[in-house]
């Protein structure tokens, strides 16, 4: 196909990963979506060259251990196919955890994203809401973080957006706005480890969740 | 699985989803409606486990009855068992959930030797009493195994309940149903298995007393109450008949092979005189083409897999391997779907064979002389020429092909030094040929020597051999390594403890059971895996119980010692063997079966000659 076909017929799918397919590292969400698409029946379109093979992108990858409710992948498919067959079509072949939830052209690109948006739901404990107020009001927490000079110290506060913390019973829940793709990322789990070490007792972290993805000036990424 | 307990342990592990269960593909049945339920234990991690093609068939077979359900159990890594072992967590099965210890059979699969530690430790993980004797007369759960290694399944006689010898695709249903009609009747353990030991290919090793000499060797294997005197194997007659599945569970994680795999015959017809499988397998049968092709279609379409593997000991030897590659490819180029041919012969292997695999990976091709030198080679019976194997390292590189792996053994029975050379030689050989400027290959040459440490097994010609001894091996590594001369053959070598393992359990008795026990007890798992193996155990075990591994695996043995496995049949004449073990040490060859029968007695069960 030439290039303003390739662009026409590609895809962008929105799908959710939880349950049991958190357990599943990036790459073999990458395998196990090449033979969903497969199986689904969708005419994808595969790269040409030495090694063809399913086209698939994945702007951001998700860490193991973490669901997500808009995660994206895009795909090109070889005829135009009425918007909502596609999520029907993959839906009647995905694992459980796994649900499209709608199909759209691609507008944003990858490299425009810089943020993301988590839900962090915590175990309560006793204190657990004021350290965190406590922990979070500090001018800087730093980070190890390991890097090509090497392992350097990071400030990670400046990039910690608080949207909202509400509490229950049993868990601290946490909206969060990280930094997220090429520009730069904060994995949630780098926060909740230097919150760990702060209060100096083990925290449970019950579920994380990436809920949003956004580029510049909080658009959302589609 | 069972979420409660194993949900929050789960980030702590690696490959999480090795214990999670919900694949694609996977069989979930209400247990209410279900009579007989089995717990199909592959004795070593997920990862390796679901690469198992018998698994898969075995399961989805199982499964297709309604009233029966197949759920899959591994082994479950160190950091995982850690978890298990501190949280009370049973071992469970990945579909239900539900600990094992409450099913009607747990059934285990004989791969190998080294995973022997893992069938205990899983059995111990379940709460399930590891002795047969203490399990009781209580019907379940019952132990049981199939697999290669039940050709001589001594080692773990007092662990198990019952064998299964040969191909399960029937008598496994068979004794599921006869279980099914006790169990409604109230049947004790005793009473199943007495009934059991007359199905045939059925092995209940509490029924049969082992007498030993003075010396250590076998005296007698005598029957008890009506079981036969010899058990035979089950052999499926017609493999177009037989089951295939259409369905496969399909792993999140990557497993050692992640493919569709289509078996296209059973047996083979090569009598290499070291090789087990060739023997055990035997009588050839062949599937049809066209049950290939529809059998391989259907699974990557139900899977969305795209690599199709044929699959057998001896791939070429396919009456119709052409029309059959032919076929596929005709589905398989549409469909982007690479086709992979392992167990290719040397002596098979053509330009029009290569230009039909489409494999993506070009990344290399392995062929198997297994012995340096023409006179070694017809020892072993392995009848490819140094010309064979160049002229097919000359298509591999005419194909684009850079990295040749070349297989070997050493110890083999008869060997000198000049066949270990010869080794070297042969990889000179190929190296040359590459740069050989007539041949116009482009590229960066790498030309690997893998040297296993030649086991001798039970049902071939070799189970009389000694394995050679330690030392020896390592001078035999050490005289392959100084006679490669180029920085272009790389050499690897296996290790010498577990092959001395190997050959222990591969002909070893009942009285290693004790040695096993106190090896695992000790704590050995996971032995297959270089980091975990550790033969300072063995050793203490065996010392414990005054026995000897050199007994086991150094020694030779006569033509008339009565081995471990005297009562099971495996279709293959002793007198067949001791024949072909002479003419080994003639160093004369013997044909394959299709040039010439040699009368191994394979064919019995067939009632006609196999071709």
């Amino acid at each position: 196909m030439l290039g303003e076909e390739l662009l026409l017929k590609e895809y962008r799918i929105v799908f959710e990963k939880k349950g049991n397919m958190k357990y599943i590292s990036h790459l073999d969400l990458n395998r196990c979506m090449v033979r969903a698409v497969r199986r689904s029946g969708l005419p994808a379109w595969y790269t040409e060259g030495f090694h063809p093979h399913l086209y698939l992108m994945f702007p951001l990858a998700l860490s193991l251990g973490m669901e997500s409710i808009c995660e994206t992948m895009d795909c090109r498919l070889t005829e135009e196919i009425p918007m909502q067959e596609i999520p029907e079509k993959l839906n009647a072949v995905f694992p459980d955890g796994l649900h499209a939830v709608r199909a759209s052209k691609p507008v944003k690109q990858a490299q425009d994203i810089t943020h993301a948006a988590y839900l962090l739901t915590l175990q309560n404990q006793p204190d657990l809401l004021k350290n965190f107020q406590d922990f979070i009001r500090q001018p800087a927490i730093f980070v190890q973080k390991r890097t090509k000079k090497g392992i350097q110290e990071i400030n990670i506060r400046p990039m910690i957006q608080i949207q909202n913390i509400s509490q229950t019973d049993c868990a601290l829940c946490l909206h969060l706005l990280l930094p997220a793709g090429n520009h730069g990322s904060l994995n949630p789990n780098i926060l909740t480890d230097a919150f760990e070490n702060y209060v100096n007792q083990p925290i449970f972290i019950k579920n994380i969740c990436r809920i949003k993805i956004f580029c510049e000036n909080l658009e959302e990424f589609l | 699985m069972p979420k409660n307990k194993i949900e929050p342990l789960l980030l702590h592990v690696q490959k999480p989803s090795r214990y999670t269960g919900g694949e694609i593909g996977e069989v979930i049945k209400n247990k209410t409606e279900i009579d007989v339920r089995f717990a199909f234990c592959f004795p070593d991690i997920y990862d390796i486990g679901m690469s198992h093609l018998g698994m898969k068939i075995l399961y989805a077979l199982t499964n297709k009855r309604k009233n029966f359900w197949c759920e899959r159990v591994f082994a479950s890594w160190t950091d995982m068992e850690e978890i298990m072992r501190r949280e009370h967590v049973l071992l469970y099965a990945l579909e239900s959930g539900d600990p094992i210890k409450d099913f009607d059979f747990i059934g285990f699969t004989l791969q190998y030797e080294m995973s022997y530690t893992n069938i205990l430790n899983m059995l111990d993980l379940a709460d399930v009493p590891i002795w047969q004797k203490d399990r009781g007369e209580q019907l379940m759960p019952l132990v049981v195994a199939g697999g290669p290694c039940v050709c001589n399944p001594e080692p773990l006689a007092d662990f198990f309940d019952l064998f299964i010898l040969g191909e399960g695709e029937e008598v496994n249903l068979e004794l599921m149903d006869v279980y099914h009609a006790m169990k409604k009747i109230g049947a004790s353990r005793s009473e199943f298995l007495k009934a059991a030991a007359q199905i045939e290919g059925i092995y209940v090793p509490s029924l049969y007393e082992m007498a030993y000499h003075k010396d250590g060797t076998v005296k007698s294997v005598q029957p008890k109450e009506n079981a036969p005197a010899i058990i035979r194997k089950r052999v499926i007659k017609d493999m177009n008949q037989v089951y295939y599945p259409e369905n496969l569970v399909i792993p999140f994680i990557e497993p050692v092979h992640d493919r569709v795999s289509v078996e296209i015959l059973r047996g083979c017809i090569r009598g290499c005189r070291f090789c087990q499988a060739g023997f055990i397998y035997r009588p050839f049968r062949e599937k049809s083409a066209e049950h290939i092709y529809q059998q391989g279609i259907s699974l990557c379409e139900n899977t969305g897999y795209d690599e199709l593997s044929l699959s057998s000991l001896s791939t070429s030897d396919h009456s119709q391997i052409e029309e059959i590659l032919d076929k596929l490819l005709t589905y398989t180029t549409d469909a982007h779907i690479n086709l992979s041919l392992p167990s290719l012969r040397v002596d098979s292997f053509s330009k029009s064979v290569l230009d039909k695999i489409t494999t993506v990976r070009k990344s290399g091709l392995t062929f198997a002389p297994e012995a340096g030198t023409q006179r070694l080679r017809d020892v072993i019976n392995k009848n490819i020429t140094e010309e064979e194997i160049l002229q097919s390292c000359q298509i591999a590189f005419a194909g684009g092909y850079t990295t040749i792996k070349l297989y070997f053994m050493l110890g083999l029975p008869t060997e000198t030094d000049e066949d270990i050379i010869g080794i070297a030689d042969l990889a000179q050989k190929v190296v040359n040929l590459f740069y050989d400027k007539s041949n116009h290959v482009k590229g960066k040459l790498q030309v690997s020597i893998s040297t296993a440490t030649f086991v001798p097994k039970p049902f071939t010609p070799f189970e009389f051999e000694p394995q050679a001894e330690k030392n020896v091996i390592i001078r035999k590594q050490k005289i392959l390594k100084e006679a490669v001369q180029s920085k272009k053959i790389k050499v690897s070598t296996h290790f010498t403890d577990v092959s001395l393992m190997e050959a222990v359990l591969a002909r070893g008795d009942r009285r290693l059971c004790a040695v096993i026990y106190d090896a695992w007890k000790s704590g050995c798992r996971l032995d297959s895996w270089e980091e975990c193996f550790d033969f300072s155990k063995w050793q203490t075990a065996f010392a414990k119980h005054d026995l000897c591994p050199a007994f086991y695996a150094n020694r030779i043995r006569s033509y008339d010692e009565v081995m471990p496995w005297q009562h099971l049949d495996y279709l293959i004449s002793r007198k067949f063997l001791i024949h072909e073990n002479q003419k080994a040490h003639q160093a004369q060859p013997t044909p394959s079966c299709r040039e010439h029968c040699s009368g191994c007695g394979a064919n019995q069960c067939l009632g006609r000659s196999c071709f």
